[in-house]
């Protein structure tokens, strides 16, 4: 299975979940699948399992899907560790595990040798951990996860290859004010500061 | 550092808003981590690598929290990479709390270059930072830090001298 098919056999089930993307084709092939303002578009090597969990333990009752690499997950596998001990109910931690740096030309990661992640989300704490191979086993337990109350971790075994979608037209800052704006709407929150007129400060006659 | 610093540091964090801190400990910092992981206004994350308490941080702001890291100088140089690409770049606000080992006071040889290149580094990143180390400076140097992150949407950083770490 490729990562393109797994994202569009799971999007027809998102409604109001925000979603974390790794850095690479997976934020464009998202972007056409589900184009929301809950999606955002992480410009690092690493961090997307991190910034999901401050933004799960941030909104307890909105669901986070983090759509990592195997890459990525490689650079900071500590995460795991701090994730499975703040454990937020509401995440769930897809890896797409392609066994190489595709977006860099296809050298192999250590998934592609020894390294099992799955094993290392385990070793952690995690204690909902599957590998998925097929369409369906993946599909299978994304609904089983969106549909739990605990931290998931899913490893989908893809090979390499993205889908035939066009580049996301987002850069990084627009992204950010539609990100928080669409926060601030749906959580009634003020995270944005703005700075009041100082006219009504001035002397009226 | 001393229990009622790691307290007034703690007090001033709150006051300034700060709902939420990452933090990677140090024998100069035990007691902040300690003080921090006991207070119920604040949700504590220990990481296990600073950089990744920058992503945690900067996730846990477009969530609605108001976050700061608490680090030693060694990790602020390891998250430049972070802080460029999660903070700077999109403009995400997160107050860095940066313990200055290798600085005026140091017995230790071996802090001395992560020391001397602290303040390079933080200039050449732009991260607008206050030396704190009188007890009374704490306080309003982590209320007018804090906001300046919050209305330049952009990282500021409070560097701890020995003053205030022994």
């Amino acid at each position: 299975m490729k990562r393109y098919e797994c994202l569009r056999a799971i999007a027809p089930q998102f409604g109001d979940e925000l979603v974390v993307t790794n850095l690479g084709a997976v934020r464009h092939e998202w972007q056409s699948l589900r184009p929301h303002h809950g999606n955002y578009h992480l410009q690092n090597l690493g961090l997307t399992s991190s910034m999901a969990l401050g933004l799960a333990l941030a909104l307890p009752h909105r669901k986070v899907v983090a759509f990592d690499g195997d890459g990525s997950l490689l650079l900071n596998l500590g995460s795991l560790a701090t994730i499975a001990n703040q454990h937020p109910k509401n995440l769930i931690h897809i890896v797409f595990d392609n066994e190489c740096y595709e977006s860099s030309r296809g050298a192999p990661t250590a998934t592609a040798g020894s390294a099992d992640l799955a094993a290392v989300a385990r070793g952690c704490g995690f204690a909902n951990v599957g590998t998925t191979r097929t369409l369906a086993e993946f599909a299978d337990a994304f609904t089983r996860a969106l549909n739990a109350n605990d931290l998931h971790f899913i490893l989908a075994k893809v090979e390499p290859g993205a889908g035939d979608v066009p580049a996301a037209a987002l850069d990084s800052q627009e992204n950010k004010y539609l990100f928080v704006r669409y926060i601030e709407k749906s959580e009634n929150l003020k995270i944005l500061t703005s700075t009041l007129s100082r006219a009504s400060e001035s002397p009226s006659k | 550092m001393k229990r009622e610093v790691a307290a007034e540091i703690v007090e001033s964090l709150k006051e300034a808003g700060v709902d939420f801190v990452a933090t990677l400990t140090e024998a100069n910092l035990h007691d902040l981590v300690m003080a921090l992981g006991e207070d119920q206004a604040i949700h504590h994350v220990p990481v296990t690598r600073e950089e990744e308490g920058i992503g945690v941080c900067a996730g846990a702001y477009l969530g609605g929290k108001k976050p700061a890291m608490v680090m030693m100088n060694a990790g602020f140089l390891l998250s430049t990479n972070a802080l460029a690409t999660v903070c700077i770049h999109p403009g995400i606000p997160v107050l860095l709390l940066i313990g200055h080992s290798g600085g005026v006071g140091e017995e230790n040889a071996g802090h001395a270059t992560v020391g001397a290149l602290t303040e390079p580094v933080l200039q050449a990143m732009h991260i607008v930072y206050e030396k704190v180390g009188r007890f009374e400076e704490i306080r309003p140097t982590i209320r007018d830090s804090q906001m300046l992150a919050r209305s330049s949407r952009r990282p500021t950083a409070i560097v701890l001298n020995k003053q205030a770490l022994r």
